[in-house]
Order: structure tokens, then sequence, then C-alpha cells
């Protein structure tokens, strides 16, 4: 297990690095833009905290690759050393894709007979459920099972530290605006 | 003679020194009269005496108490001399056996003690076919004694542990077979793990099969089992027993934080003016896994034909909500009420989620606005159509207090 204040230490600091350079455009953006750039910032922090190279880190990296790439609108001063770290990360990722992908056609079968014992029903269930956590996770179509897990308890771990250090941001400036 | 007359004379002379240095004699007269055993006097502080014991069987002639082969364990002054003229290939045999089986050092040397002391009592007596039994039965002979009986069950349980095919045959001199423990102990091999020879059957264990592919599906499942027992640490009311109840809970709980994290990225941004287009987007984004719009800077409101028939609900919801914040809060307040909803502080909603265990979905759909003038952060909890769902939020406990304060 990993130690979560050095965790959210790591995360506050690139998400900062990352804010300060959505900084000079500040008054341009709208109140959405505003939203997917700290957004994109704070994905990008989580993403690259820890050498861990986790299977949802590198999809997340390929999502928000797109999603700066979709955003030209914005001044390329800010987002070209987002877009490098993302480069540098994703490169690995598309390999592992393709490869993931063609063994999930194979494995995919066409179900005719419904079976109605208790331990059927609830490998069904069970699978239902899987499959709806794949959705959930970043890149969480490509893992089989055992890998799954590994994956939720990285994700949830640094899913928590993110929410922790955003809400301690939050009241923390709250505080400074309201004080004067 | 003559030498033995010196010696004799120097250990008179050693005896007849003072008695003030009348602690060297006496090792000195130990180290004569062992002269002879000295040599692997040793072995007996090595750690792998037992290689070296089984380096020197082979060439040494019959399994003798010998004192050439010394054992911590033996007294060595013993000068039992008791060949067993039956041993030598045998113990070759067993000697090669347990190289090739990779025994603990334990096990083999209680079966080495085995062996000595039940020749000691001149009982034991392995058999000609030692090599040609196929069988995993281990019968022990004793002569009744006690120890050696405890030994045996030490030993043939670590045996068991250690090597699924030893194809020890101990008769019994007399026909008289051991108590049923080892020779239970040792009917079932265990199938997996152990080097086992690739030519040997191994008995498999009840409702185990031993091939491989069934192994691996077990050692994954072990695998997965022992992770999702570390999930159920992270994740709040994890306390459920079966694996679908655990995966519904974890879903749950990524959700909630998932959905968090959007809307204290929002929050920051301050202003309830602009808050329309923003709780539009996020709806879309948060809880529905079949829209994929992300990148679409979407003023508009979202499309409901694409969104699932709950999502729309809450979509149309916040949209509302939303609008009447900009214009005034009572409003807005008002509006939620009709629809048995309420504004709630963030900090105060995830203490009622993760305080109530018995809610079903305890995920709250929470829409922060930081509102201007200082209220702090709010949550919209929102109640679904009911626990069948899945993506909406149940928070029972809202509902109730709103229909409370509403009667």
């Amino acid at each position: 297990m990993r130690n979560l204040s050095s965790l959210k230490k790591e995360f506050l600091r690139k998400w900062i690095k990352g804010l300060r350079k959505y900084n000079s455009q500040k008054k341009n953006m709208n109140l959405l833009e505003r939203k997917k750039a700290i957004k994109l910032s704070a994905d990008l922090a989580m993403a690259s905290t820890k050498d861990k190279t986790t299977l949802w880190r590198k999809a997340l990296f390929a999502n928000t690759s797109t999603k700066i790439d979709d955003e030209q609108d914005m001044s390329t001063t800010s987002s070209t050393p987002q877009k490098k770290v993302i480069r540098k990360n994703s490169t690995n990722s598309y390999p592992l894709r393709k490869r993931i992908t063609g063994r999930r056609k194979i494995l995919r079968r066409n179900h005719t007979k419904e079976r109605v014992e208790a331990s059927f029903i609830a490998m069904r269930l069970v699978k239902k459920r899987t499959r709806k956590l794949k959705s959930l996770l970043p890149g969480g179509k490509f893992m089989d099972d055992s890998c799954l897990v590994d994956e939720t308890l990285d994700y949830i771990e640094s899913l928590k530290a993110q929410v922790e250090v955003m809400r301690c941001l939050v009241t923390s400036s709250e505080l400074f605006i309201n004080q004067p | 003679m003559q030498p033995c007359s010196r010696e004799m004379q120097s250990l008179n002379s050693l005896f007849n020194s003072s008695s003030s240095s009348s602690e060297i004699p006496i090792p000195q007269l130990q180290n004569h009269s062992q002269i002879q055993i000295n040599n692997n006097n040793d072995a007996f502080h090595n750690d792998d005496f037992l290689k070296q014991m089984l380096s020197n069987l082979p060439p040494s002639s019959p399994w003798t108490l010998d004192p050439n082969n010394p054992k911590p364990l033996w007294d060595p002054n013993s000068d039992e001399n008791v060949t067993f003229p039956n041993y030598e290939e045998q113990h070759n045999n067993l000697s090669s056996k347990f190289r090739n089986h990779q025994i603990t050092d334990k096990s083999a040397a209680a079966l080495m003690l085995l062996m000595p002391t039940a020749a000691d009592s001149g009982l034991l007596h392995m058999p000609a076919d030692f090599d040609s039994s196929q069988n995993d039965v281990v019968n022990a002979s004793s002569a009744g004694d006690g120890s050696v009986q405890a030994l045996f069950n030490g030993f043939s349980g670590s045996l068991h542990g250690v090597a699924a095919n030893q194809t020890h045959h101990f008769q019994p001199p007399q026909g008289q077979s051991f108590g049923g423990g080892s020779v239970s102990a040792t009917n079932q091999a265990p199938a997996s793990g152990a080097p086992a020879q690739p030519r040997q059957k191994v008995r498999a264990r009840r409702g185990q099969a031993t091939d491989p592919h069934s192994i691996a599906e077990r050692l994954r499942r072990e695998r997965i089992a022992e992770r999702m027992k570390a999930l159920q640490e992270l994740v709040p009311n994890a306390n459920k027993t079966d694996k679908a109840s655990m995966l519904d809970e974890i879903i749950d709980y990524v959700k909630f934080l998932q959905v968090q994290v959007k809307v204290l990225s929002m929050s920051r941004l301050g202003g309830a003016a602009a808050v329309a287009p923003l709780v539009a987007d996020m709806s879309s984004e948060g809880v529905s896994d079949c829209v994929q719009t992300n990148g679409n800077g979407g003023v508009h409101p979202r499309n409901p034909k694409t969104a699932s028939s709950s999502n729309e609900s809450l979509t149309m919801t916040e949209h509302q909500v939303a609008k009447l914040m900009e214009e005034d809060m009572g409003s807005a307040m008002q509006y939620l009420q009709g629809k048995g909803l309420c504004l709630m502080p963030i900090s105060l909603a995830t203490a009622i989620s993760t305080a109530t265990c018995h809610t079903r979905n305890p995920l709250i759909n929470a829409a922060n606005n930081n509102v201007n003038n200082g209220n702090g952060n709010h949550v919209v909890a929102s109640n679904g159509d009911g626990p069948s769902s899945p993506g909406m939020s149940v928070n029972s406990i809202v509902k109730d207090a709103n229909s409370a304060s509403k009667s």
C-alpha cells in the first residue's frame, strides 16, 4: 500500500504545475474551458504520479491527448508542454491496445443457451458487474479479471488522494476569498 | 604395542601433571581417545552436514554406526558397530532419492535419525524392493517405541508435505504395521506444487484435479481473491462476503469518487451564473456509460435521446436547478423541494453516505456550486427512480427529511 500523503503531495505539485501553464489565458477562457483545463491538468497529474505504469494511467494519457487535440483553439504555448508529456507517455500504449483488442474479439461468443442453475446465475451476475467496472475504469476494456482488480485498487487510491487534495484546496481558497 | 604404551605414558604424565592445569589434560585425553573420530568433527557444525553425510555414504561400505559418519544426535562415543547387511544398496538408493527429491534438511534428518535409533533396537529393516514400489504409502515400523512413533508421525507429515512421490516402503520385520496415523496422512499426496517426477502418477486430493489447467485456474482464482480482500479495506461498507455485492460496492464507490472529482474541479470556478453549461456537461460526462461525448464544448443541453432514461431525468433536473440558481437561490430551493430533493453541504453529504450502511446506493450525485454569498459548498442530493437504476443515487435519508419537513 502506498503512502497516501506522499501520493497527495506529488499530485498537488504536478497539478499546480499544470495549472500554472493555463494561468496566462485565465481571462480569455470561459468557465467551461476553465473547467476543462482544471480537469485536464488534474488528470495528467494523477496519471503521472508514481513510477508504476498501470494500465489505467496509460489509457488516461491517451484520453487526455485526444482531449488536448480537440482544444486546438487554445493557445499553443500552454498546451505544448502537456502535449509533450502525453506523447512521451502514450507512445507505448498503442501496441498494447491493439494486441488486447484482438484478443477480446476472439473471446466473445454468442450465448444462446441460458442456464438456470444457481452457479450460472451467480456467474452471470458477477460478469455483468465486472463489465460495468471495466466501463468505469479508464482503459478498462482491455483488462482481464485479475488485472482488473489490481487496477481498481490503484485507481481508487489515486482518486481518493485527488479528491482530498482538491477539497483541501477548495476550502482553503474559499477561506482566502472570504477573509478580506 | 609400543606406540600404545608411549601413548599411555604420555597420558600418565598428563595425569600426573599439576592440578592447576587439570583442565588441559582432559580435553587432550578426550582428543587422544577420539583421534580417529575427529576427522569429521567439524561436520557437526556445518550447516550442510547432511550433504556431507550423503557424500560420505556411498564410498563407505555398509551403513554402520561408525563414528566416521557422525551425527549431532548420535553419541559419538557409542561403539556399536551394528551392521545391517542389506543396507548398502538400499542406502545408496535412498541417498540418490533424497537428492532427487530435494528433501528439506529437517525431514531428511528425521529419516536419518529414525534409522539409527531404530537400528539401535535392531528392528528397522528396509526391504529389497525399496525402489520398485510405486505407491505413496508409508508404513512405518515401530517396536512400540513411543518416541519413534511420534517421530514417524512428524516425519510422515513433513515428508508428505515435501515430496509427493516418496516411495519408501518400510516394512516391519514382524509384520506389525504402524498405527493408522501415518498411513492415512500419506494416502493423499498433494497434487500441486511438489516437484514431482514426471513419470509417476500422483493420486489427487479430494475434489481437486491434477492437470495443469485447473491448477492455473486455481492459482488465478486465489490471486483474485486476495486482491479483493485488499480492496475490501479500501472501500467502505465492504463487509459483504460474496463477490457480486462486493463488486457492486466497488462500482458505486468508484462512481462516487469520480463524480466528486468532477464536481470539485468545477467548484473553483466560482459564480452561480454560468453553472448551467457546466452542470449539463457534467451530468453527461458523469454517470452514463454509453454517452461519451466529452470533448464537446457543449453549451446546449445534452441530447436526452443519447442518455438512458434515468440519466435523462437527472439531466433535466439539474438543468432546471442551474437555471433557477442563476436567478435566485430561493426559487431553486423551492423547485428542488417540489421534487423531493434538497441542498446540503458536501461535507455533510459525504459524512452521511459513509455513516449509513443500510442504503443500497450511497452514491451522491454532487453538483457543487460555489455560491458567492459564502454559503459554502452545497450538494444537490438527488433521488433516483429506485434501486433498479444503477447509476442513480438513492439517498433515503434526504428523502425522509424532505417528506418530514413537508408534513
